[in-house]
């Protein structure tokens, strides 16, 4: 048996025996490599009170067959060191943790045919479960145009905004990613099995957690931290102020990776929380998809054009043969002179604007003066 | 003895009148008049009425004074229909009729020179005021027999010609007569087909998920919706959909629905019975008289009081004429039009559901995504479209809605295949049903109907629920009207639901509901059902 069998066998163990996230098993498995701390544990040293926590588990678990039963259910386990390991995970290691959750997870579990290693142009799109249809119209939006882009798209298979950034992406035939916190072999919430099972046969379903485990509270912030670090960036799109998706914009912070907000109207309660991370500088406000690859793409890649509205034959004159079109009365028709008059500028200046102004196309010579022509009303 | 009564029925407006039309034949100078009131049209029954009788080969009383005077005198009376009753009387006057054989009947029909009997409009509702009043038999127009059987406990006679009648009277085998020809309908101002129609579902339509809810909502609680957005963003398709998810009007609606068309003349002799909940779709172009009612003569029911029950659709309502927008405000209100002129005052039901679209804009394509923006109007035009919008109509619309255009990720969504009309239709019917059971005994049927005030008293929010109502309500978000409006809205949000009072959540259904602000997608899942 190879190092590396080892250590998968080892990973396995140790998932199976620990929280996701767990600091203490995440801080030893990165100091002393998880086949230490997994033979440490059987040795029965109890490394940081760990060993209390997890005896009774640790008599029971046996690594090689859970590998075993978790192919059976098409799951397989993908560790540091393979060559499908998605490294920028490893950036986990040196941020900072939330809620005594952090660190590299010791692996994850996945089903479905796309590789983690092809995760590298990818973007989370999260939000409240609360969601209205607004903010599900925008996750949609985003998603496809990100996805059509080749990106990637990873959330989670909650209802809302989750479901939303999914279902776009399907639809424009892009790829994309979910993370449980439950087992990646089980399907909760149960109503979206079809959506779950599509990712798991075009896609693919991730966690951290063993086949099997159940969604609990705290392993779905272990599981904001998986989302945020495997993308290179995540929109936020709506969460109300003690949203999860807070959680995962906090993880993607930490991790000095893009965070980007998409605004709702101000009376909305599920967009507080991200106006609350655009207000203190969090995020950047991004509007639609091609914003969000602006930021995200290559340098130069995705540009945006710069929102602007059309430019009138009026918005390339000099500020003096503005001064005069101003002056040509709109209704009914002036002299020269009283135009000069009126715009304050010498007669014979006037005049040359009026010629230049009439090649323009903005006024007519008329009977008796001057009178505005149709393009100036434009 | 020279003298004889018949009925008939004189309308004004839904409102019929029996009328007894009195006819003395007695020596003096000869000639025919007619008191109490006839109109010009009636008037001219004098005419027809003789020329028919004797072109029937019946005697007409030629040598002595015939003295017709409708009863009571002082109600103006117009239309044709009153030929029957005048010609059954005078000849019962003169002898050739039994007078005993015109009690406890009606005469409805209009009659040519020949003696044939025409259709004239509204024989339902004429034949249901008669009921009403305590007639139990009626002559009609052989091809109005069917509308007139509609009402319980008539017996109805149906007859070709003023001969066929008499024969009838005199209990003489009624004699062969050419068939009459059936009323010319009406439908002007029906654009669609209504077959096309029978065809569209919902289940046609993809995204919208927002607009089907806000429909599903107007359709079970009779409310007014408004559905804004730019050109091809779905308003028409979703609006012509409504009348699919509505179920069949009940007996009471049906009757009523049969008989405003039949006043209007625009029941077909193959109609029958109306059922399903009518559409109406005036063009913008339509006068305040198509929309309302009126006309000259007997009123006519408008386009707003043929879609009672059912649905009027005003597509690009902001084109509308702006007498024709204001004239809207008291039907949106009440449920009713009142048609005001010089010596009468008609009042019509109208408790359809009205559905307004409007674009953004004149031309219809602004949208706020500059780089997607592609309108060519002038901000004071945008202004002065809005301002139509935003008047006192839109403040009786009880559904707001902002439709944007579909994406194509829209139509490619492999979760969720839209629904069809018909399992809305059964979501609708149950929670009409809660509403009927709620309202026994009261004059509406619908939340959308129901009185303010009454809703307060009897059907309050609860505690939570009503504050919420009453901040936005302080706070300018909602009108007073508008804090109306979002009760009934919050009762039918909870009666499809299943709930027995709107809770704190159904009230914020309704307040986005009005507002326009986007639902929440917690809102559309909890459907009962």
């Amino acid at each position: 048996m190879t190092a590396a069998d080892d250590d998968r066998l080892a990973r396995a163990a140790l998932s199976r025996i620990s929280e996701p996230g767990d600091l203490r098993i995440t801080r030893l498995v990165n100091e002393l490599g998880a086949a230490t701390v997994y033979g440490g544990l059987r040795l029965e040293r109890d490394l940081e009170g760990v060993l209390t926590d997890v005896a009774a588990r640790l008599v029971a678990v046996d690594p090689g067959r859970e590998l075993e039963q978790a192919a059976r259910l098409g799951v397989r386990f993908v560790v540091p060191g393979d060559p499908e390991w998605p490294h920028q995970l490893d950036a986990l290691a040196a941020a900072e943790p939330v809620q005594e959750r952090g660190g590299v997870p010791l692996g994850l579990w996945v089903r479905g045919p796309l590789r983690l290693d092809e995760l590298d142009r990818s973007v989370a799109v999260v939000g409240s479960r609360s969601a209205t249809t607004y903010g599900a119209g925008v996750a949609a939006d985003v998603a496809a145009r990100t996805a059509r882009a080749g990106f990637v798209v990873v959330s989670g298979a909650a209802f809302g905004i989750d479901q939303a950034a999914h279902r776009g992406a399907v639809a424009a035939g892009g790829r994309s990613v979910a993370v449980l916190a439950c087992g990646a072999d089980r399907v909760y919430p149960a109503a979206h099995r079809a959506l779950i099972d599509h990712l798991a046969a075009e896609g693919a379903v991730v966690s951290e957690t063993p086949p099997g485990g159940a969604p609990t509270r705290l392993r779905f912030l272990s599981r904001n931290r998986v989302i945020a670090a495997l993308v290179r960036g995540t929109v936020v799109v709506e969460a109300a102020v003690r949203s999860g998706a807070l959680n995962t914009a906090n993880w993607a912070s930490r991790l000095n990776r893009p965070l980007m907000g998409v605004p709702g109207p101000v009376t909305s309660a599920p967009s507080q929380g991200v106006h609350q991370l655009i207000r203190v500088g969090a995020a950047t406000l991004v509007t639609s998809g091609d914003d969000v690859l602006e930021l995200l793409g290559d340098a130069g890649e995705h540009l945006v054009d710069e929102p602007r509205g059309r430019t009138r034959p009026r918005d390339r004159l000099t500020v003096r043969h503005q001064q005069v079109l101003d002056a040509v009365p709109s209704e009914r028709t002036a002299a020269t002179d009283s135009i000069a008059r009126t715009a304050g500028i010498g007669l014979r200046e006037v005049r040359t604007a009026l010629d230049r102004l009439e090649r323009d196309g903005l006024v007519e010579r008329v009977e008796g003066g001057w009178r505005l022509a149709a393009l100036a009303h434009t | 003895m020279p003298f004889a009564t018949a009925h008939t029925v004189s309308l004004h407006g839904a409102l019929g009148h029996l009328i007894d039309v009195q006819t003395d034949v007695s020596p003096g100078q000869v000639g025919l008049t007619l008191v109490g009131r006839p109109d010009p049209s009636l008037n001219e029954a004098r005419d027809r009425c003789r020329m028919a009788v004797l072109n029937s080969r019946l005697e007409w009383p030629s040598t002595r004074r015939i003295t017709v005077l409708l009863s009571p005198a002082d109600l103006v009376k117009r239309g044709t229909h009153f030929d029957l009753a005048v010609a059954v009387s005078i000849l019962a006057a003169a002898g050739t009729v039994p007078p005993r054989a015109l009690a406890g009947t009606a005469f409805i029909g209009e009659l040519t020179l020949d003696g044939g009997l025409r259709s004239v409009p509204g024989v339902l509702p004429m034949v249901l005021a008669a009921a009403e009043r305590g007639l139990r038999r009626v002559f009609v127009p052989e091809p109005q027999a069917r509308e007139a059987a509609m009402v319980p406990g008539m017996t109805v006679i149906g007859m070709r010609s003023l001969g066929q009648v008499v024969a009838e009277l005199r209990g003489e085998e009624v004699p062969e007569a050419p068939p009459v020809a059936p009323m010319s309908g009406s439908r002007l101002l029906s654009w669609r087909g209504s077959e096309r129609r029978d065809e569209l579902d919902l289940s046609h339509l993809v995204g919208m998920a927002d607009a089907r809810y806000a429909v599903e909502i107007a359709a079970a609680g009779g409310h007014h919706l408004m559905l804004s957005g730019p050109k091809g963003s779905g308003k028409t398709s979703l609006a012509e959909r409504i009348p699919g998810i509505l179920p069949d009007l009940t007996p009471e609606e049906s009757l009523e629905l049969t008989a405003i068309h039949s006043l209007a003349g625009a029941l077909e002799p193959g109609d029958g019975m109306l059922v399903r909940p009518p559409w109406c779709a005036p063009h913008h172009d339509a006068s305040k008289t198509s929309l309302l009612g009126g006309g000259l003569g007997q009123v006519r029911p408008g386009e707003l009081s043929r879609a009672h029950a059912g649905v009027l659709f005003l597509d690009e309502f902001p084109l509308f004429r702006t007498d024709v927008i204001d004239a809207l405000r008291q039907p949106l209100e009440s449920g009713e039009v009142t048609v005001a002129r010089r010596d009468e005052s008609v009042t019509l039901p109208a408790r359809g559901m009205v559905v307004l679209a409007c674009n953004p804009c004149p031309c219809g394509e602004y949208t706020p995504q500059v780089s997607e923006n592609r309108c060519q109007c002038r901000e004071a035009q945008r202004r002065d479209y809005r301002a139509r919008i935003t008047g006192p109509v839109a403040d009786r619309i009880d559904i707001l809605r902002h439709l944007t255009p579909i994406r194509p990720h829209d139509r490619d969504d492999l979760f969720g295949p839209p629904e069809e009309s018909a399992a809305v239709r059964a979501r609708v019917e149950a929670a009409r049903l809660r509403q009927a059971e709620r309202y026994a005994g009261t004059s509406w049927r619908l939340n959308g109907q129901a009185p303010g005030p009454m809703l307060r008293e009897h059907w309050p929010l609860e505690r939570a629920g009503q504050s919420l109502v009453d901040d936005a309500a302080y706070t300018g978000r909602l009108t007073q009207r508008g804090a109306a409006r979002v009760h009934r809205v919050a009762w039918t949000v909870a009666d499809l639901r299943g709930l027995r009072q709107p809770g704190v959540a159904e009230v914020q259904t309704a307040l986005h509901l009005r507002t326009g602000e986007p639902l929440l997608l917690s809102a559309l899942e909890r459907r009962a059902g």
